[in-house]
């Protein structure tokens, strides 16, 4: 496998005492996008939160086992989590932009990370935009209401707030559930263009969607990673039945 | 689920209709061959004229299929068994073709009798339809063991192919007043080989579908070894 951006050993995670993620050992490469499927409740959206430790914000979860990013246990006590987040960034199923301009949105980030440089930030921002491919619909309207945007347009805006911390993994969860077809395509070829200088993750339940935009996918079941490998084996020759199963829309 | 009943009904209908090209096309290599070996212009009228039925169901398969991808964007086994039976209807229908191009030439043998016998087509002719009949059962079953048994023997066929035309080019040298006989048997005999190799392609994709291995050119990758 190329260089490996996140690895996890053995991983166990609960709710309380229901089991939601069982022994889950996966190895992620850097630069590529790993698609995870499989029905809700499997698992897969736990396992994504558990990569930046948004978890956490959930009492009753109880971790065991090893989550690696760039060989470093995430879940070591002496890890700052708010640098975690700052380098693994997080795209949501609902585009969640702030009631402020759209430069602000962009600029949150960096300014409480201590930028406050107008130049800086206008560079910041301009960068981020271009690279979430919106710079050319919002240039003229920089300091218009985010919320006036499509739902496309705020997706990819929040794509560039993530992008406007300089994170290396990107973390989404259904990024495109909320879109039409048009926006759904230029967030995929968003994506595909988004790995060559980032680690991206994401939780699809769209089958055509995974295929199209991953490198490798996995397929989590009833909490336990089924199968994983190159997608294009996965979406022609899957070796477990399950998966199969799955992806033919047979299951159950 | 009720788009997945939908599809399961597409499938079978895939099924149905393919298996129907394949016993159709069982029926003109058949036919043919038995026109041949008996010199039987009417029954290779017959062969003729039935093959507007195989190319009728060629385009109602690959219609199908354009419909099943376009509307159920198939993955894993379901997307090899609909390529493969694309794959797998073209060459049934050359199979087809192959077999109408043998009746229209016993025309011009029936005043050499004797002399087409000389060669031995009548016996790789048969050779051929018990080939076709394996891929036949195939389709029907996909059982790979008669994979296996199809490569083996469209090998032999080729072979005797082979050597027939051969012997064929020998005579031509020998005796100029028999050249467009024997081109014509020759052209029969090439058409006997080309249903053997379409044969062996049909059984290539059904391990396709089976395995999901691409083993198409593989023995010739061996031979260059």
């Amino acid at each position: 496998m190329k260089n490996l951006k996140i690895h996890t050993e053995n991983m166990y995670l609960h709710y309380g005492s229901k089991m939601a993620l069982n022994n889950i050992s996966i190895s992620i490469p850097e630069n590529k996008v790993t698609a995870l499927i499989g029905p809700s409740g499997c698992g897969k959206s736990t396992f994504l939160r558990s990569l930046n430790r948004m978890n956490d914000l959930i009492d009753s979860v109880k971790i065991e086992g090893n989550i690696f990013i760039d060989n470093i246990n995430i879940y070591d006590k002496n890890i700052d989590v708010v640098n975690l987040r700052k380098k693994v960034g997080m795209v949501f199923q609902k585009s969640n932009p702030f009631a402020k301009s759209i430069f602000e949105n962009v600029a949150y980030g960096p300014r409480i990370n201590g930028i406050n440089n107008k130049t800086e930030l206008t560079e910041i921002v301009e960068k981020s935009l271009q690279n979430a491919a919106i710079w050319d619909e919002v240039k003229d309207r920089l300091y218009d209401s985010a919320l006036g945007l499509s739902g496309g347009q705020q997706q990819r805006l929040c794509i560039a707030r993530t992008l406007a911390v300089n994170p290396e993994v990107i973390l989404m969860d259904e990024p495109a559930s909320a879109l039409d077809p048009l926006s759904t395509a230029k967030i995929e070829e968003l994506i595909v263009h988004l790995k060559e200088e980032y680690t991206i993750v994401i939780v699809t339940h769209n089958m055509q969607q995974a295929a199209r935009i991953s490198d490798d996918t996995a397929f989590f079941y009833l909490g336990e990673l089924i199968e994983f490998g190159k997608t294009k084996k996965i979406f022609t020759n899957p070796d477990k039945k399950q998966t199969e199963d799955y992806i033919t829309g047979r299951f159950g | 689920m009720e788009k997945y009943r939908i599809f399961d009904n597409e499938l079978e209908k895939l099924t149905e209709r393919v298996v129907k090209m394949s016993h159709l096309v069982e029926e003109q290599v058949s036919n043919a061959v038995l026109a041949l070996n008996n010199y039987d212009i009417e029954l290779a009228k017959h062969v003729i004229e039935n093959d507007n039925k195989v190319d009728k169901l060629d385009v109602k398969i690959d219609k199908l299929c354009q419909k099943i991808f376009a509307l159920q964007q198939p993955v894993a086994t379901d997307l090899r068994y609909i390529i493969s039976s694309l794959k797998i209807n073209n060459d049934l229908e050359r199979i087809g073709d192959h077999a109408v191009n043998i009746a229209k030439r016993i025309d011009a043998l029936c005043d050499y009798t004797d002399f087409s016998k000389e060669f031995g087509v009548d016996k790789v002719a048969n050779q051929a339809v018990m080939l076709y009949k394996d891929v036949d059962q195939l389709i029907k079953t996909h059982n790979l063991i008669l994979a296996t048994d199809i490569f083996q023997n469209a090998n032999l066929i080729k072979e005797s192919c082979h050597k027939i035309s051969d012997k064929i080019i020998e005579e031509m040298m020998l005796q100029k007043e028999v050249i467009v006989v024997a081109t014509n048997i020759m052209i029969i005999v090439n058409l006997i080989e080309r249903i053997a190799s379409y044969s062996t392609n049909v059984a290539e994709s059904i391990i396709f579908v089976v395995e999901g291995k691409i083993v198409k050119h593989q023995k010739k990758d061996d031979e260059n070894k």
